[in-house]
């Protein structure tokens, strides 16, 4: 970081490898979509280079480089979802509907379900239920204390539930 | 409903997940390597106009120094001394700060209707000991909208807005009166 502030641009090469591979899931989990991730993460990284000296703390790029990131992902998961809204998915078989589930259908109702979550409870609900990070981890990424983001993945969890209730 | 089950869904959600891949990186420094190429040269381009330097009779050889070691280096720097007019505002011109408290933000942009709300146009700067963000541009007298662009993406209005109009789209602009002599405020 001090190497890409003091002008060293090809630096920046080995932050965006770091933090592309650390995020990368949880950006293709926001944007419900792996082409729109990279997208989203592209811009996330050329938005924090342009804006690299408004990062009040260096040592935490990664915290304020998530910011940065999340905000994107909602931008291209809303911008994508005014566009394609996904089909609905619905049990086919009433006898056992999870052996006719397969990793599509998974993958479609489960976005189907973040759609539901607003961008607060998806954002921590990714971060916890998908990713399993901790959340000292996390309440450090959103700058949120713990309790507060424990309501969230519950609220959270139970939405998803509800739109899973019939995979259950 | 069983918790074994959700979590085998959310698992196998996980597993599906794709890291974006390489060519993100790619992309990214193409790009970081031209904003580089052209600071570089926006920099030599500065260094090489012809400036102009308001000078203190009382630091007049610390200001002469400069002036020397410039012209050694290949630019040119013509002195003024104080006192005589400073760089005019235009004539029906006022000159407005706008402020904003944003320590987290990246970026800040002045977006309004007197920049044809543009969102890259008008800059703020940041000061790095506050983090609170600023910039002054030149309007005219009357009744400007305008918003703040946080990070490129977020539109708010300012928190210390003299008054907020409706945009005819369900949001609110902010509005600053200007008359000849500067800012009213409502």
């Amino acid at each position: 970081m001090a190497r890409v502030l003091s002008g060293d641009a090809e630096a920046y090469g080995v932050l965006i490898e770091r933090y592309r591979l650390r995020f990368g899931r949880y950006a293709t989990a926001m944007c419900g979509d792996a082409d729109q991730a990279a997208d989203a993460m592209q811009e996330a990284f050329i938005r924090a280079y342009d804006g690299l000296a408004g990062c009040r703390k260096p040592e935490r790029f990664g915290s304020w480089f998530f910011r940065i990131l999340t905000n994107q992902c909602h931008n291209h998961r809303s911008r994508h979802r005014s566009h394609q809204r996904l089909e609905g998915v619905t049990a086919t078989s009433s006898e056992s509907p999870e052996k006719d589930l397969t990793s599509a259908e998974i993958r479609r109702a489960i976005d189907r379900a973040l759609d539901d979550l607003t961008p607060d409870l998806r954002e921590t609900f990714v971060l916890r239920e998908i990713e399993g990070r901790s959340y000292p981890e996390i309440a450090e990424l959103l700058d949120t204390a713990e309790p507060a983001l424990r309501k969230r993945v519950e609220r959270a969890r139970q939405s998803v539930r509800s739109a899973l209730e019939e995979w259950l | 409903m069983t918790s074994d089950r959700y979590d085998d869904l959310l698992a196998q959600y996980r597993d599906g997940l794709a890291v974006p891949g390489s060519e993100v990186d790619r992309a990214v420094m193409a790009v970081v390597r031209d904003r580089q190429r052209l600071r570089s040269a926006a920099f030599w381009r500065w260094f090489v106009r012809p400036h102009v330097m308001e000078v203190r009779p009382l630091l007049a050889a610390a200001s002469l120094a400069i002036v020397v070691g410039a012209s050694v280096l290949g630019t040119t720097i013509a002195v003024r001394w104080s006192g005589a007019p400073a760089a005019a505002v235009p004539a029906g011109m006022v000159l407005v700060r706008f402020q904003l408290d944003a320590p987290d933000a990246g970026s800040v942009a002045l977006a309004g209707s007197f920049n044809g709300w543009s969102d890259s146009t008008t800059l703020f700067a940041r000061n790095p000991d506050t983090g609170t963000w600023s910039v002054t541009v030149m309007l005219p007298p009357g009744e400007h909208e305008y918003l703040f662009v946080i990070d490129g993406e977020r539109w708010i209005p300012d928190p210390d807005a003299h008054a907020l109009v409706d945009d005819g789209f369900g949001n609110q602009n902010s509005m600053i009166v200007v008359g000849p002599r500067g800012v009213v405020r409502s």
